[in-house]
């Protein structure tokens, strides 16, 4: 009999299939695709104290196998998120991650504070590539991810997150900062720190000059960073880079991955989730494995011989 | 709005890089209102990897057909161009909002280019409309707004066909009669047209073009200058159509 849950933080997610920040909206426009119980979790648009208004267009472009964006976290705000769209989201059976980004540490505490009794997880974005101020200057440095995530640690009882940047020399170094601050989970990664320029006018095709590179085009470093991770922390970790296929999920799972959380192929195909849940499922009664943690034990990767 | 895999009955070139697609689905012409777009995968592989947004430029209901106007522009609308009768295609779909119908108002339609696109089939259902439209050199699709009125007034840059100039010189003597502008087009002929309108005080309605994401109002990557400065529309889902007050077109 397989079972599919998987646990996180102590909590039970029904599958390991998520969703992630900033490609599912706050879900609704998915909610008209599939049930979105069917989901292990759903990571909402990432959210931030006060409301955003998000970077000037063009916020994308097409590059191969893959999207630069530019949407800069435009989003209402923690009290609009909890009053216009978390409603309608807890009309659904699935755990609901929390993503958040503050400009201070007080402002991360404040936000995981207000969201405590709200959402099932929290999860720290200190890894936006597309906003100045705060996002990705506390996701650098291993000293300000252990500050941030044990501050934030204090203000909530829920488990905790911390989504990285793969915009790092040793992206595990992070990983070890964040889960000896007692994060519950890894999240990785964030987009990669991309460019374009439009040769015609000779100036940077964003305003923000860079921007974040997702899909299919980013799958194998982030395959290698959940690995490289995989090897350092003993907490949970969620793998998502350019996963478009069960055949990836399954990849990322034998990195050592807990959890698998799709994300630009949402964009291109709305079932993708649905699709890649049910391929994980035919491949575990196939090959007689009955929990997504076997795959990584029993049906996993010989790294050395 | 579905998902679905929909058969192409033709694909042609009906003028220098513009194509005429026919598809057919019951289920979205069905239920798709003028100014929709459908959401097209143009291959199956990861390169290109987006949907490209393609305005519904005609439907026969009773057929279950819809007609796809497209400029080839790039990787996505030139695998497009390759398609062949038979072949099928990943389509999502109808988006969007569409353009308001006001049968018993006073009504103007006035389209540049491959804005022409959306406003055959609203042209159809407003019945009488007045239509203004403008090309380069080359004229596509006339013959089908032709017989959706009686009031036509075409224009190229060049004069090879109808009169030399632009349609926004004929629709700015002819303002006063209408009581409703419905627009698409390239982005400074929208913006006279708002200030046109706005300043005569007609109700305008413009169709709005955006590189696009997911289609349906989740990634937030579409995104227009609200007249509310705060804050950004979203064309694919707010839009594309929008009432011109409901946006700002001052870059």
């Amino acid at each position: 009999m397989i079972d599919l849950s998987v646990y996180i933080g102590g909590k039970k997610l029904k599958n390991p299939v998520l969703v992630s920040s900033g490609t599912f909206g706050f879900a609704k426009e998915y909610a008209n695709f599939y049930d979105l119980k069917l989901l292990g979790g759903i990571a909402v648009k990432g959210i931030t104290l006060k409301p955003r208004k998000g970077n000037k267009p063009p916020r994308i472009m097409e590059t191969p196998a893959g999207i630069l964006n530019s949407v800069g976290l435009e989003n209402p705000g923690l009290d609009g998120f909890l009053e216009k769209e978390l409603p309608f989201l807890r009309k659904y059976d699935v755990p609901i991650i929390a993503n958040i980004s503050g400009n201070t540490i007080e402002e991360y505490s404040l936000m995981a504070e207000k969201l405590n009794e709200h959402v099932d997880f929290i999860e720290l974005n200190v890894s936006c590539p597309n906003v100045k101020e705060g996002g990705i200057t506390f996701g650098t440095k291993p000293e300000s991810i252990y500050e941030v995530t044990k501050e934030v640690r204090k203000a909530t009882n829920i488990p905790l997150i911390v989504k990285l940047s793969p915009n790092v020399t040793d992206i595990s170094e992070m990983a070890m900062a964040a889960e000896k601050a007692g994060a519950d989970c890894i999240s990785l990664i964030n987009t990669l720190m991309g460019m374009a320029i439009d040769i015609d006018n000779r100036k940077p095709f964003f305003h923000n000059i860079v921007a974040g590179l997702s899909g299919p085009a980013i799958k194998p470093i982030a395959l290698r960073m959940v690995w490289q991770v995989a090897q350092k922390v003993n907490i949970p970790i969620i793998g998502m880079g350019g996963i478009s296929n069960w055949r990836d999920a399954i990849e990322f799972i034998m990195a050592g991955a807990d959890a698998i959380s799709i994300g630009t192929a949402n964009f291109y195909n709305p079932l993708a989730p649905v699709e890649i849940l049910k391929g994980i499922e035919e491949y575990m009664i196939k090959n007689n494995i009955n929990s997504p943690k076997e795959i990584k034990i029993n049906g996993g990767v010989v790294y050395h011989e | 709005m579905k998902r679905e895999f929909c058969k192409i009955l033709s694909n042609y070139e009906v003028a220098d890089a513009v194509y005429k697609m026919v598809i057919e689905s019951k289920s979205i012409s069905k239920e798709a209102l003028p100014g929709q777009f459908l959401h097209i995968k143009p291959s199956q592989n990861y390169d290109p990897l987006l949907r490209r947004p393609i305005s519904i430029c005609d439907l026969e209901q009773d057929k279950g057909r819809i007609t796809l106007l497209y400029r080839v522009c790039g990787k996505g609308t030139s695998l497009f161009s390759g398609i062949k009768p038979g072949d099928y295609l990943d389509i999502m779909g109808p988006l969007g909002k569409g353009f308001p119908i006001f049968e018993n108002k006073r009504t103007s339609i006035i389209g540049g280019g491959i804005g022409v696109a959306p406003l055959l089939y609203l042209s159809k259902r407003l019945k009488k409309a007045d239509i203004y439209l403008g090309f380069k050199d080359e004229v596509y699709m006339i013959e089908e707004f032709m017989s959706c009125s009686d009031d036509i007034y075409i224009y190229t840059e060049n004069g090879s066909r109808g009169s030399k100039g632009y349609p926004m010189e004929a629709l700015e003597k002819n303002i006063s009669f209408y009581d409703v502008v419905y627009a698409c087009g390239p982005r400074k002929m929208l913006s006279a047209i708002k200030r046109l309108c706005e300043k005569n005080q007609v109700e305008c309605y413009l169709s709005m073009e955006e590189r696009m994401g997911c289609g349906i109002g989740a990634c937030l990557v579409c995104a227009c200058q609200s007249s509310n400065i705060e804050e950004y529309k979203k064309v694919c889902s707010d839009g594309p159509v929008f009432n011109s007050k409901e946006v700002s077109l001052d870059d």
